[in-house]
């Protein structure tokens, strides 16, 4: 009797506190501060930094293309067990069939000659060089002006996901799109992927990139600005609509996460299924978030063990791989075939030429492999997580610039307007995706393009922005 | 209706000799249920499996035979690996990174430096091949192991067969320097000669010269009735078990499936979930009354702060684990292609899990504890079997099924539990206790980490013997 004495004190007091919690946290509407930062090598110079925008063009040489091809023929298999498909990671024999494409048929000299079809810049931002895509419009009306939109991608993707869709967005009446709104596209590299030098210095996290982004958009000249993003983009866009508000006209996701999860959620979680209506819950909601053990729990537990690797140790896990273009294509393909539909677990070819080509996904994997960059992409798990979840300053504030939700099917989890609606206080438009998995902008550029401009619409139309 | 008024047409006497024996069995049953629910099954179920390739053939007899093996190298085979490591791609580390990003690049210049110019291989392969090795098939895959006995045995003196298994990501190779304290200790000076031991260090399926099993499920329940398997064609019936690692796993797999062949099973490494709510609450108390929970000091001293050694410490420690444990065959991909990727992948481990504080420093404090030419010769084992991807997946083998059967059968059989204070997590002798019932010794050892056997062979050695000793005492 003594031990149900404890445990019913225990009970209390976790309800107790739990209590308390719900009724005395509130929202927290500051802003977040600008991270000032010097990320270069060393000490930080006396003399003003270099802030020279310079064009940039990606090249290849033939020594790298020999190197590359020396290791593809040597590469060293191991034969998958037996009936596996992609239930181990990705199936080594299907492996082999895209290493033979490579080697064979892809051409990285083309691809690199449509990598450059849009102009690239290099700057030098916090001590180290931002490189970025930059896509005016071909043709303006008269009297139009193109709306700035900063795009950022995620991990294990690049600026080379937006290349499908930055002509629906700088060119939309050419593809049936109107002409209502038309945008010029900044796509920026995340410091340490692809082609943006990697910091030097420990603590380049989101709030990091996002001042850095900050700073570019202005050094371009841009005052007002629109921002999308997913994936690591959707927390960089969402910090820098923290920090400047007054400068974001709207921010769009095609993902989103909450860390602060309360007494609220664990009851929607509990109950939801049965009362929706009572959650805020729709039944699109209901049917993508339940059974909540397969759909999140386990869910977790089986996608996310890169994730926790690369928070505790970036630099031993991506070392192998970036010494093995093999081991990198493996690592990096498994996100496109889970997170593109996570029943293609269940297929021997992992359904990756599904919805991407090859030399698409190919391209992406040889941007990595070229700039050497696959450890400092990792990075930015450990400088984002290490103090665990929701630990961070911004994760505490809320975001009051209109948003827009591209909610797409796939997505590795989905998380309800409802929850959504606690962080992003001003929610536009919220729309549940016909077909569509994680990697949005490369996987359905129409479908996520036009989600952009309907949103833009609204947030122009009702001059949202001023409403702030 | 009619039941009923059948029923209460029975007189008093009729009613009683009915009701009674009813009653009896009904009380005799909710006893027996209450006895045998929440009590631990007796034993693991034996079981039997087929893990070669394609299907199992029929009824034909296995090959039994045990075959020596050696192992070889070639000129092709050291300068394919010279080739790799002279175009390893290097990043350099965020400034005063030391080992907290995991292995230190510029660190792991310098041993791949050393690995490319000075380690020698054909060296090292000899001494591999110092120990006889074999090679024997159970249930359609080849089982490596070495075997090694005492040179010279004074007449009377009892030898006694011990199975030592190893872990992830280590191998046979570290028992080396632990065989010689065992099977001749008396040279070595650890004892009057009275207990004295032949050594078999098998190869977890997967594992180095072991074969990797081609079916799925291939867990460490099928591992140890291998073992069993092992034994018994070696001609013993009864033998002493040691294990850290997984091999704490399978050696304890094997006194829950087969006691009467277990003499005794000594461990340096013990696996206990905190799955009941006196543990819990155990935990929360220990902190402030050790003495009320039936932690000694030393026990509080290994186990808190709690919340940082127990949870933080483990989750900065385990992202391996989740990752092998869920996609095994991405993880190990390039690390099967890339050997200076291997490399610093499992020797990560040998810094880390030797002693915590090695994490601050610039070299991981790697040679402070080991030669490079010891850590360099495990990872070749790795390489030169092309087994880094099999041994990844045992994780997911062993995750994925309901783990609890191992904490629910009892462990009857003489246990000695050797804690050394490096490791990962600390288990007091009050929780392993829960399944380990017959704990016969418990010692804290003064230092050493994970990796007890390859770290602290003698410490180890002696903590072994007087197990031993305790053991044929009874």
């Amino acid at each position: 009797s003594s031990l149900a004495g404890i445990m019913l004190l225990e009970v209390f007091l976790v309800l107790g506190t739990l209590l308390i919690y719900f009724l005395f946290s509130k929202k927290n509407d500051e802003t977040l501060p600008f991270k000032d930062g010097w990320w270069g090598r060393g000490q930080k110079p006396e003399t003003k930094e270099d802030s020279s925008i310079r064009p940039f063009k990606v090249e290849t040489a033939e020594e790298e293309l020999s190197d590359l091809f020396r290791r593809l023929d040597q590469a060293r298999f191991t034969e998958p067990l037996e009936n596996s498909c992609f239930h181990y990671g990705t199936n080594s024999v299907h492996l082999r069939k895209v290493v033979s494409y490579w080697k064979n048929q892809f051409n990285w000299k083309k691809q690199v000659e449509v990598l450059n079809k849009y102009p690239q810049f290099k700057t030098k931002i916090q001590g180290i060089d931002i490189h970025f895509v930059h896509v005016k419009p071909p043709h303006l009306p008269e009297g139009k002006a193109a709306k700035p939109l900063l795009m950022v991608h995620g991990w294990p993707g690049s600026f080379y996901e937006f290349y499908k869709i930055i002509p629906l967005l700088t060119d939309p009446a050419s593809h049936g799109l109107g002409d209502e709104h038309i945008f010029e596209v900044i796509c920026p590299s995340i410091p340490g992927y692809g082609f943006s030098e990697a910091p030097h210095k420990k603590d380049f996290n989101s709030v990091s990139a996002a001042s850095v982004f900050y700073e570019l958009m202005l050094r371009l000249g841009f005052n007002e600005f629109y921002t999308q993003g997913g994936d690591g983009g959707w927390l960089i866009c969402t910090n820098l609509a923290q920090i400047a508000p007054s400068h974001v006209k709207g921010l769009h996701l095609n993902m989103v996460l909450v860390s602060k999860l309360g007494l609220s959620h664990l009851l929607s979680v509990l109950l939801g299924r049965y009362f929706p209506g009572l959650f805020g819950f729709q039944d699109e909601d209901v049917r993508r978030m339940f059974p909540f053990l397969k759909k999140w729990l386990y869910k977790i537990l089986s996608e996310f063990g890169y994730a926790h690797i690369q928070t505790t140790k970036p630099d031993t896990v991506g070392c192998g791989l970036n010494d093995s273009p093999v081991g990198l294509a493996a690592y990096i393909l498994e996100k496109f075939s889970s997170w593109t539909d996570m029943e293609f677990q269940n297929l021997e070819d992992g359904g990756l030429e599904r919805k991407f080509s090859l030399d698409d996904l190919l391209t992406n994997i040889m941007i990595y492999w070229v700039s050497g960059c696959i450890i400092s992409s990792m990075r930015f798990y450990k400088e984002n997580l290490q103090k665990g979840i929701g630990a961070q300053k911004h994760d505490k504030l809320t975001v009051q610039v209109p948003t827009g939700i591209a909610a797409f099917p796939n997505e590795i989890l989905h998380i309800p307007q409802a929850w959504a609606r606690k962080k992003y206080t001003n929610i536009v438009s919220f729309h549940f995706m016909p077909r569509g998995g994680h990697f949005a902008a490369f996987e359905e550029p129409e479908l996520l393009a036009k989600d952009i401009l309907q949103f833009v619409d609204k947030v122009e139309k009702e001059q949202l922005w001023k409403k702030k | 209706e009619s039941i009923m008024s059948r029923i209460r047409s029975f007189d008093y006497s009729q009613k009683n000799a009915v009701l009674v024996p009813v009653a009896a069995l009904g009380v005799g049953g909710m006893l027996l249920y209450w006895l045998r629910s929440g009590r631990k099954i007796e034993t693991i179920d034996v079981g039997d499996g087929w893990w070669g390739a394609g299907e199992r053939p029929p009824k034909g007899k296995e090959d039994t035979s045990i075959r020596p093996f050696k192992i070889e190298t070639s000129d092709k085979e050291i300068e394919d690996l010279h080739q790799r490591l002279d175009r390893f791609r290097f990043t350099p580390p965020v400034e005063g990174a030391a080992f907290h990003y995991g292995f230190n690049s510029s660190y792991l210049r310098k041993v791949v430096a050393y690995w490319r110019n000075q380690f020698d291989w054909r060296k090292q392969v000899e001494v591999l091949n110092k120990y006889p090795h074999f090679h024997t098939t159970i249930e359609g895959i080849d089982i490596h192991f070495i075997h090694v006995k005492p040179s010279y045995v004074p007449h009377g003196q009892a030898v006694r067969p011990l199975l030592m298994v190893h872990g992830w990501p280590g191998s046979f190779y570290e028992f080396y320097k632990i065989i010689p304290l065992l099977t001749e200790p008396a040279k070595h000076g650890l004892n009057e000669g009275d207990v004295v031991f032949e050594v078999i260090c098998p190869s977890i399926p997967g594992y180095g010269f072991s074969e990797a099993p081609h079916q799925k499920e291939f867990d460490s329940i099928a591992t140890a009735r291998i073992f069993h398997k092992l034994m018994n064609r070696l001609g013993f019936k009864e033998y002493y078990l040691q294990g850290g690692d997984w091999g704490s796993r399978i050696t304890t797999n094997m006194a829950q499936m087969l006691p009467q062949s277990v003499k005794g099973l000594h461990l340096n490494v013990v696996f206990i979930t905190i799955d009941s709510l006196g543990k819990v609450i155990g935990t929360m108390l220990g902190a402030y009354v050790p003495w009320l929970v039936g932690y000694s000091r030393e026990d509080a001293r290994r186990l808190y702060p709690f919340i940082q050694k127990n949870i933080y410490d483990v989750l900065r420690e385990t992202g391996y684990l989740h990752i092998q444990a869920t996609k095994p065959d991405t993880a190990g991909c390039g690390l099967n292609d890339s050997p200076v990727g291997l490399a610093a992948y499992i020797m990560e481990k040998f810094s880390t899990w030797t002693d915590k504080s090695f994490l601050h420093k610039d070299d991981g404090g790697l040679e402070s504890k080991y030669s490079l030419d010891e850590l360099l010769t495990n990872v070749m084992i790795y390489w030169v079997t092309s087994s880094i991807v099999s041994s990844m997946r045992y994780y997911k083998e062993n995750f994925s099924k309901d783990t609890r059967i191992h904490n629910r059968v009892g462990v009857y059989v003489p246990t000695g539990i050797a804690a050394f204070p490096q490791e990962i997590v600390h288990i007091p002798r009050v929780w392993a206790k829960d399944v380990y019932k017959n704990i016969i010794t418990y010692t804290y050892m003064p230092r050493g980490g994970h990796f007890a056997a390859f770290e602290e062979p003698k410490l180890l050695a002696q903590d072994i013997m007087q197990f031993v000793r305790k053991v044929e005492r009874l």
